[in-house]
């Protein structure tokens, strides 16, 4: 059995594998967006309320879940790291940072800008989803900011990992706050598939696709960052140089 | 449950029923989002195996004068 845990922990075996699965996860990635994309642009119905802003939502509401995902995933590399000390875990946790960084930003863009016109405004400090998506973003920043400034990289690494566990807890509040606070940015609308909804099944479907697309992007984008990182850290080693010599 | 194109022209597509300025300002932005976070890595990569591949030929030329 620790065989296989140690197995799983190479980053050989990591690098090999993902070889193989990169092709169809871009494939699939690259399918999901375009259908996605076209879809919202030229198909979806405008909202009555909304009018045609609802292909904004299309676009922030797959951005905006998937940036949950950061926090979690890093706090649990960051456990990997810190118990068994597995390295190849705090390679994938390193570069998700900057990712998820990215990921908050796009989403407090692209809701501001549906804001400015739906709510009348670009951004609203009361509103407790705002506040801590934006404290997200700063967090993550901070993630990056602390790995660079300690020199010791497995020092770094823990450091990161403590942060990172730290910053689920403001996943919780982000995810929740629009059920806990009386808040602006609405609650999450009920994922029924009945058209007297607000956001009828079609604007649901989209975003669905667009979900599954965007989510694809963050594990290709997240497999291609850990691959090069462990090209770096594992310069040494006899594959990487054989790797280097055949490129 | 059929959709048809909800435009009759290239201009109305453009506009987006006068929300032109948002919904392409976030497309723009959400596209810029995806093409650097997957073209970057893959010039990292190139760079990388660069630099390696330099370095290994820098070790072996100096061990060559030590002959």
């Amino acid at each position: 059995m620790w065989l296989w845990f140690a197995k799983l922990g190479s980053p050989k075996w990591f690098y090999d594998v993902s070889d193989r699965w990169l092709p169809w996860l871009i494939g699939a990635m690259s399918v999901f967006m375009v259908i996605g994309v076209i879809w919202a642009l030229l198909f979806l119905p405008p909202d009555y309320q909304q009018s045609f802003t609802t292909r904004i939502l299309v676009i922030h509401v797959a951005v905006a879940g998937t940036s949950l995902a950061f926090f979690p995933l890093m706090a649990v590399a960051g456990i990997i790291t810190l118990v068994w000390k597995m390295k190849l875990a705090d390679m994938v946790a390193k570069n998700a940072a900057a990712l998820g960084a990215w990921f908050s930003f796009v989403t407090l863009a692209t809701g501001s800008i549906w804001g400015s016109v739906m709510w009348g405004t670009w951004w609203e400090w009361t509103d407790a989803r705002l506040v801590s998506m934006l404290f997200q973003f700063f967090l993550l920043l901070s993630v990056v900011a602390l790995r660079s400034a300690i020199e010791d990289a497995d020092k770094a690494a823990k450091a990161c990992a403590l942060l990172s566990i730290v910053g689920c807890i403001n996943v919780v509040i982000i995810k929740y706050s629009v059920e806990w606070w009386n808040v602006l940015h609405q609650p999450a609308s009920p994922l029924s598939m009945s058209s007297d909804n607000a956001n009828g099944p079609e604007f649901w479907m989209a975003t669905g696709v667009m979900i599954i697309a965007v989510y694809l992007f963050f594990i290709v984008s997240l497999i291609l960052t850990t691959r090069n990182e462990i090209l770096q850290r594992e310069k040494r080693s006899q594959w990487v140089q054989d790797i280097v010599r055949a490129a | 449950m059929t959709q048809s194109i909800q435009f009759s022209s290239i201009s109305e597509f453009l506009d987006m029923g006068g929300y032109a300025f948002n919904v392409w300002s976030v497309y723009a932005i959400f596209a810029l989002f995806i093409a650097v976070n997957l073209v970057f890595p893959i010039f990292r990569k190139k760079k990388i195996l660069r630099d390696l591949k330099k370095r290994s030929a820098f070790e072996r030329a100096d061990t060559d004068s030590m002959d």
